[in-house]
């Protein structure tokens, strides 16, 4: 097998390419997008590619509402959402050294949904929804701050991490269930729209305001990603070559943090993306964080993409919550991992 | 180390001007959802478009509207009393995909999905010439329903009295809405006469709507400012509180339930059901006045609860009629 290695900024940032990785992440990125293409052409009625594209083009303007202002925006929602979710997967996977650790398994989801739920309980009719992300968010950290300093006894070790994580987030999920209990009928079902998750409504103004937030941990990962390959080999390991482990892990545990937290902001609990795309990304190229990322993340949002696709078409005119499918493929394979992964 | 330090500076920077971008668009974004919850008014202007006031701003109709597609049920139930037939509705709770009452008057109507994700495209399809949303539902998508059509936005989703006037307005038929809730009142003060001769009169009512895990009283919202209007008190233990729906957790809250009237609604599924028997079983609920005096009475939950239109709060105040065996 071939391989490169590209170092930048006097070795700072390294990347290592192969051939077995550019075709594994061609596919990909031929599938995403071939994906993408149907998604604007499939809907409540087929438009040819042809006249999409004359569409985006400006050739044409009948389709400008369909085509530019409802699948567009949902379309690339979906791919930022799935890429996130992936990465916010891989980073805690490889962070704890588990292949069963994902967002919502250690917790940073059901902080993202407590933060939603309990906005919309307070807020609805007050507070204008549009500030839900910002809830989320907040909710997200909130939550894994809390398990990182729960965790912490001179140090955080991964495994204490993931059960703290565990039981946290069963703890959220109660009040997140009481919260519900209490709040009426309307509140209620829009909350449980927001935890089943869904890209429905997705507009060019969320898109934006999402690229924005995703954009602040990827300097992080840039500079430190080369890190998580050491981190993978042990905590012993990273410290005899010189890394530091305490400041790393925290750093990476906050970016996956803002990347999940960004990702249900916008697209409420979609769940168990951020499990498969990472084991997925792995069975088939080798391990090196920036290279795994990239594939990670389109396969990422391949997932979301082709959910929301079956979500929205397969019962016209229903539009239900692109969570639904995520979690029938999800649970399944999670099962799988754990029979799997059963005497390890 | 001072390379690491300076990459590590850069990298916050990019973060906080990141940061700094996002509180920016968030301002900016905030002026087109700005609500005016003034009441609803509307405006004929000399070229004769229609101006309407509601929940989300004013909006303006050039035209009298014909295509109309409602999001919500308590407006598709009360769009039909204006004589006009939607041209889209959203799926019904229950008896899917609409309430059999409204069955006959929509047998061609396209359904465009359900009211808490209606499908964007199918509405666009229909071309509509003005949608009726609820804010409660439907604020996340009030801008792109605007670019179908002109949305008009009811604050609640059970405020009939609110969804006729608003309809009224964008259809340009006030008077048509004032002769209905008109109607309404008259019939309302009927009742209320005849039932004030009651022997037990002043009496309190509670909507009891029994759940799989509890219980819950409903003293505001459709059903209950219905009953406020014909007259009766809330329940004896809430009077006073401003609470809109009490929940019930645990059958010692039963005395809560307390009323000279009972009226109750629950799904029929047999954990419903268990709960209804297991807390009907309860000492503490045969002390309720309206069990001493046989008043509980069990009603139709899609006309007193699901519906939330004016067609269906005549049809409960018909059920009110019956049970008090009055006359109209």
């Amino acid at each position: 097998m071939k391989q490169w290695t590209f170092r930048l900024f006097n070795d700072r940032i390294s990347i290592q390419l192969s051939t077995r990785w550019l075709l594994v992440t061609g596919i990909w990125l031929l599938a995403v997008t071939g994906l993408f293409l149907l998604s604007l052409s499939a809907g409540s009625n087929w438009i040819p590619l042809t006249e999409v594209f004359m569409q985006i083009t400006g050739q044409i303007d009948q389709h400008t509402f369909v085509v530019e202002t409802l699948r567009l925006p949902r379309a690339t929602m979906a791919i930022l959402v799935g890429a996130a979710l992936g990465i916010a997967g891989l980073i805690l996977q490889s962070l704890v050294r588990n292949p069963l650790a994902s967002p919502d398994i250690i917790g940073i989801t059901s902080g993202a949904s407590l933060g939603a739920v309990t906005f919309i309980f307070f807020g609805a009719g007050i507070i204008s929804m549009q500030y839900l992300p910002l809830a989320a968010i907040a909710g997200g950290l909130l939550a894994a701050l809390l398990i990182y300093l729960i965790s912490w006894n001179k140090g955080v070790t991964p495994i204490r991490l993931v059960l703290i994580g565990v039981g946290l987030s069963a703890i959220m999920k109660a009040c997140v269930t009481f919260m519900l209990v209490m709040s009426e009928t309307a509140t209620a079902t829009t909350a449980y729209i927001w935890l089943t998750g869904s890209i429905y409504a997705a507009s060019w103004s969320e898109v934006t305001s999402m690229i924005w937030w995703l954009l602040i941990p990827i300097p992080f990962l840039v500079v430190l990603g080369r890190g998580l390959n050491v981190t993978e080999l042990g905590e012993d390991f990273s410290i005899s070559v010189g890394i530091r482990v305490q400041l790393q892990q925290f750093i990476f545990l906050m970016c996956s943090v803002m990347l999940a937290g960004t990702a249900a902001a916008y697209a409420g609990g979609i769940e168990f993306v951020g499990l498969m795309a990472p084991h997925i990304a792995r069975r088939l190229v080798h391990r090196s964080f920036p290279g795994l990322a990239v594939t990670t993340a389109l396969i990422g949002a391949f997932l979301v993409l082709i959910a929301d696709l079956i979500a929205r078409t397969l019962f016209l005119p229903l539009d239900i919550p692109a969570g639904v499918f995520t979690a029938a493929i999800g649970a399944p394979f999670f099962l799988y991992l754990l029979f799997r992964y059963r005497n390890q | 180390m001072s390379k690491k330090l300076l990459l590590f500076i850069v990298a916050c920077l990019v973060s906080a001007l990141v940061l700094a971008a996002c509180g920016g668009s968030g301002e900016e974004s905030t002026d087109a959802t700005e609500s005016d919850n003034a009441s609803n008014a509307s405006e004929e202007t000399e070229s004769g478009s229609i101006e309407v006031e509601h929940a989300m701003g004013t909006t303006t109709l050039e035209e009298k509207p014909e295509r109309v597609v409602t999001l919500y049920q308590g407006a598709t139930d009360t769009v039909l009393e204006f004589g006009v037939t939607p041209v889209g509705v959203v799926e019904s709770w229950v008896q899917m995909p609409m309430y059999d009452y409204l069955k006959d008057d929509l047998q061609d109507v396209t359904y465009v999905g359900q009211e808490t994700q209606p499908n964007l495209e199918e509405i666009a399809a229909l071309e509509p010439d003005v949608i009726f949303a609820s804010q409660i539902r439907h604020e996340e998508i009030y801008e792109q329903l605007s670019e179908i059509a002109p949305t008009i936005v009811n604050e609640t989703i059970y405020d009939f009295k609110e969804t006729t006037n608003l309809i009224g307005s964008a259809l340009g038929e006030e008077e048509q809405a004032e002769t209905l809730l008109a109607d309404w009142d008259s019939r309302i003060a009927d009742f209320q006469e005849k039932v004030s001769t009651n022997e037990n009169w002043p009496m309190s009512a509670a909507v009891l709507n029994y759940r799989a895990d509890h219980a819950r009283i409903y003293v505001t919202g459709f059903a209950g400012s219905i009953l406020q209007e014909a007259g009766f008190e809330e329940p004896t233990e809430l009077q006073g509180q401003n609470e809109e729906i009490v929940m019930l957790n645990d059958k010692e809250a039963i005395p809560q339930m307390n009323a000279d009237v009972i009226f109750q609604f629950m799904e029929d599924t047999p954990d419903v059901q268990n709960t209804y028997e297991d807390w009907t079983a309860h000492p503490l609920y045969q002390n309720l006045e309206a069990v001493k005096n046989d008043n509980v009475f069990t009603v139709d939950e899609v006309a007193w609860n699901m519906a939330g239109g004016l067609q269906s709060a005549h049809l409960m105040l018909d059920d009110m009629y019956e049970y008090f065996e009055l006359e109209e």
